[in-house]
């Protein structure tokens, strides 16, 4: 019986209150009357079904009432109930979006067979020989395999495409557990020079070029000018590494492929069933530090899961947006909370009627409960909208690396994720104002009393919630001036170059009849008289490394005849490129056309080298570098150009007639609007020769905007989230400063009767809202210096968050939230003190 | 009396169909409700009384759950189909004080209509087949 009553308290209130006597008294008299053991055990079993179906229909009837009842109450308020719902949306739907880039990057796990035991490492494998040796004698690895990434052009009849290209070692899919959806995989043998004329096409590229044809297996492609056999199609959505279209058994027979610039090589490997990652990596480091005692730990390659290699610094970022949002999150909460809070105390004296008119506390809560989860839901639900927007705009800021991690919000975990954060805040700030209310006063007194008159309680909960909101938004603040000063540092970075007026297009040689022998400066020579005669251009220059352009560079140690040494990155430019772009010669001469093939070595150097000798005595010296056969003249000096705003190497420019790359970018500094050349330059190079790829044709401010499009989606993600909860925080502390007066009219109004100046009244308001503001600021300041610690993982080159920072992000928040009590307390003076006593 | 004659005719002609709009939106009735409203309609009774009355008219068919019972009776109170009539103690039982329930006019009349509907459809089946006294 007692179990039964028990059971009974899990109706909802209302249901409850009116029929627990009346069932608990019908169990008691169905249990009398049945006799026997069995027959009690089926009363008991048929109780338990009935209790099962009705207590969720009597909870779906009671909040479907309750609900109608919160659509009443928040329509009354329907600016706050706004505020309320848009800053709870925002705030769950941006974390909700961030989540969807953790769970893709760093919760989802790849879709290779058993993902969690392949690991990554920098370490280069030079040959087959020695993979196959370190696969075999390695305690802690089964398999490895080696694959380095390129943009190559692909043809198959007529025009050209650039596709992305993996070179691999034949075990490459094998490792990796994935099959073909047609043909085969790489063979054993298949990357040894003799048998690696073959190649696997990945899915999309293969319905795209080829419209699914499967009879494209045995057909012939050409890659750089290569010649490979087409085997196999990859399954659709593989793309690894980095939406890769095709796939070689090349690794081990680079020069097969023509390249541009520097080769990274990257090795993949599977641990064996019993080493664990973190034992993998000690024998690694162990092993190398045998081989090289010398070196230390940190130059090493390191050795990663293939999971954290592959969310790279992303996955770090979003962690630390993540953790910022948590902190957005708060404040938005702490925010409904003092709405729903200052609406308790409004409503007080409704809550005390409904009492009074029988409604018990239980009910009253249920109510409450109802209404701000009903609050965050309808957050939730616009939320997710802005989850599904805010990925987007993550993936187009930061793309993931494979297209098996693109991040989505309609994916169970995030769903999840969203629900469960939408209700734990509805509970979160549900449960304070419900509590207090049922704390509340007697009955009484409370129909009797002011509205807004507060309770301690309620007083209470708000100090500590303007405390929380103060230390979060200081927090926020300082991270957002932080972020802000690193941007503008990056902004106010001298490139060494003019980015205004600068149209630029690329070509790739490599493949073509123009590659070799000396023919790519006939081509190149031809594309820069071509590109000359468009009317409106003045200079033209060209460059295989255009800053501003995210490549692979290649350093290398350049001596001067002095015994002077530096790393530098070579770069060879035409004639005219400097005036082109815009970077100073300091002193000596440019390039001329009388620097050919068969004159005199020569290169241009750029300021850095002048750290370490007098600028005007590097003229006429030597330089010797293994890049070059032989000691080329120093003919010029050239300001720094930078290679992106936060990216400074030394170079030193060779003539591209001495130095012919295989692959060229044009500059065109130009009369006007730079983006209407951009079509006709184009056009001019593809008539040079149509089977030539012509891409990337940009203007220079567009590639610098590329350049910054990460730090500023950063920046303007931290700023506005500070700007937000500083607006959040000042609406708070208002709402805060203004209830306190409303609470104490009475109080005040007879303050002032007797003499008190209202000035002065003011300013012990003003105090009693700042003083808890106070303690947060300083929990907030203890905060953000730890903040400043991973803001790193967002922008690089980043200022730390400095005390100056800290004190000015506090002194704002002071000063506003200063300024919002202030005004709020303006009401004083409106007190008429005769009204406030009569009230009495 | 100097209002115009038409008003009282346009009053009296839309009663009864506001009315019988009103009972056509309870129909078709479930039926421990209709169950419910027939045991009501001799007199009224409390909860237990109105469950056992129920099993014995349908001979152990309709064998309510309380919870199911109550909820029903919340629900009927509601929509004013049935009412509290008082407190008093049950005479067959002890003399602990029970809540009884009475039917209204509006729950008799909708009751009527949920009749009406049934016959309705045993005349169409008797009309198509002819039914047999028993089956």
């Amino acid at each position: 019986m007692k179990l039964y009553r028990w059971l009974l308290r899990l109706y909802p209130a209302r249901f409850r209150e009116e029929y627990a006597a009346p069932l608990a008294r019908q169990f008691a008299d169905e249990y009398r009357e049945a006799q026997g053991a069995g027959a009690r055990a089926i009363l008991w079993l048929r109780a338990l079904a009935d209790l099962a179906m009705s207590i969720p229909a009597q909870f779906a009837r009671e909040s479907q009432q309750d609900l109608k009842y919160a659509a009443r109450v928040y329509r009354r308020r329907l600016w706050l109930t706004t505020l309320a719902i848009s800053a709870l949306a925002l705030a769950i739907g941006v974390t909700t979006g961030v989540f969807s880039v953790v769970n893709a990057l760093l919760i989802r796990s790849l879709p290779f067979r058993d993902p969690g035991r392949l690991v990554e490492t920098g370490y280069f494998i030079e040959s087959r020989q020695q993979m196959y040796d370190w696969r075999n004698s390695s305690p802690y690895l089964q398999d490895v395999a080696a694959y380095s990434t390129a943009e190559m052009n692909l043809s198959r009849t007529g025009a050209a495409a650039r596709v992305h290209v993996a070179e691999t070692s034949s075990g490459f899919f094998a490792l990796l557990g994935i099959k073909p959806e047609l043909g085969r995989m790489f063979r054993a043998e298949e990357d040894l020079p003799a048998n690696d004329g073959v190649t696997v096409i990945g899915y999309g590229l293969w319905q795209q070029m080829f419209g699914g044809d499967p009879r494209m297996l045995g057909a012939t492609i050409q890659i750089n000018g290569t010649a490979l056999t087409v085997i196999g199609v990859a399954p659709p959505g593989f793309d690894y590494p980095a939406h890769t279209a095709l796939w070689t058994p090349t690794f081990f027979d680079m020069p097969k492929l023509g390249k541009a610039g520097a080769i990274l090589c990257e090795t993949i490997g599977r641990l064996r069933p019993a080493a664990t990652e973190a034992q993998a990596r000690a024998i690694f480091q162990a092993e190398l530090h045998r081989e090289y005692p010398d070196e230390p730990l940190a130059s090493f390659p390191r050795w990663t899961t293939l999971q954290s290699q592959l969310a790279g610094p992303i996955g770090q970022a979003s962690l630390v947006l993540l953790g910022i949002m948590a902190f957005v999150l708060l404040i938005a909460c702490a925010n409904v909370a003092h709405l729903l809070l200052s609406r308790t105390a409004e409503r007080r004296q409704e809550m005390a009627i409904r009492a009074a008119l029988g409604a018990s506390r239980a009910r009253l809560t249920q109510q409450l409960i109802t209404e701000s989860v009903a609050l965050t839901l309808a957050a939730a639900v616009a939320g997710l909208a802005v989850a599904h927007w805010s990925a987007r705009l993550v993936s187009s800021v930061q793309p993931a690396q494979i297209s098996a991690q693109q991040y989505g919000v309609l994916d169970g975990r995030v769903l999840g994720f969203a629900i469960a954060v939408a209700l734990l805040t509805g509970l979160l700030f549900g449960i304070l104002p419900a509590w207090l209310m049922s704390r509340a006063q007697p009955v009484v007194d409370s129909v009797r009393a002011q509205p807004g008159a507060g309770s301690g309680g309620v007083g209470r909960a708000r100090v500590a919630l303007i405390a929380i909101q103060a230390g979060c938004t200081v927090v926020l603040l300082a991270g957002s001036l932080t972020m802000g000063r690193t941007f503008l540092r990056l902004l106010g970075t001298d490139l060494g170059l003019r980015t205004r007026n600068v149209a630029t297009v690329s070509v790739s040689l490599l493949g073509s009849r123009h590659e070799g022998h000396g023919r790519e400066m006939q081509y190149y020579r031809r594309a820069l008289e071509s590109l000359r005669a468009v009317p409106g251009v003045d200079a033209v220059g060209g460059v295989n490394y255009l800053p501003l352009g995210a490549q692979n560079l290649m350093l290398f140690a350049v001596a001067l005849d002095s015994g002077a040494r530096q790393k530098a990155v070579p770069v060879s430019v035409t004639p005219q490129y400097f005036a082109s772009i815009g970077a100073k010669l300091i002193d000596g001469r440019d390039f001329t056309e009388a620097d050919r093939e068969r004159s005199e070595p020569v290169a241009i150097v750029s300021e850095e080298f002048a750290r370490h000798e007098d600028a005007a005595r590097l003229i006429g010296r030597m330089v010797t570098t293994p890049y070059l056969d032989k000691p080329a003249r120093i003919v010029g000096v050239v300001r720094s150009v930078r290679f992106a705003p936060n990216w400074s190497l030394a170079q030193f420019y060779l003539p591209a007639a001495q130095h012919p790359p295989g692959y060229m970018t044009f500059v065109a500094h130009v009369h006007g609007n730079p983006e209407r050349y951009l079509a006709i330059c184009r056009d001019r190079i593809q008539q040079v020769d149509p089977q030539v790829p012509v891409y990337d044709a940009m203007t220079l401010d567009a590639r610098l905007q590329r350049a910054l499009a990460k730090p500023r989606f950063y920046t303007t993600a931290i700023l506005v989230f500070g700007g937000f909860s500083l607006l959040l925080a000042l609406i708070g502390i208002y709402g805060v400063a203004s209830y306190a007066i409303s609470a104490r009219t009475h109080e005040i109004g007879v303050r002032i009767a007797v003499g008190a100046s209202p000035t002065r009244l003011r300013f012990a308001l003003l105090r009693q809202t700042m003083l808890p503001m106070a303690v947060g600021l300083a929990f907030g300041v203890a905060g953000a210096s730890e903040l400043g610690r991973f803001l790193e993982h967002l922008i690089s080159g980043g200022v730390p968050v400095d005390a100056p920072t800290c004190a000015s992000a506090a002194l704002l928040l002071a000063i506003t939230a200063a300024a919002a009590a202030w005004t709020a307390t303006a009401r004083v003076l409106r007190i008429d003190p005769m009204s406030a006593l009569r009230a009495e | 009396m100097d209002r115009p004659a038409t008003y009282y005719v346009k009053y009296i002609h839309s009663m009864p169909k506001t009315a019988k709009s009103q009972i056509d939106a309870f129909l078709p009735l479930p039926p421990t409700v209709f169950h419910m409203l027939l045991a009501l309609g001799e007199g009224e009774r409390h909860g237990y009384a109105l469950k056992r009355e129920i099993l014995r008219r349908t001979g152990g068919k309709v064998n309510l759950g309380s919870g199911a019972l109550y909820g029903s009776i919340n629900k009927m109170l509601e929509q004013g189909l049935i009412a509290e009539s008082d407190e008093r103690p049950d005479p067959h039982l002890d003399d602990e004080r029970r809540r009884y329930y009475r039917i209204t006019t509006l729950g008799r009349r909708v009751a009527q209509a949920e009749a009406v509907r049934l016959r309705e459809l045993v005349r169409l089946a008797e009309h198509r087949w002819g039914l047999p006294e028993s089956i």
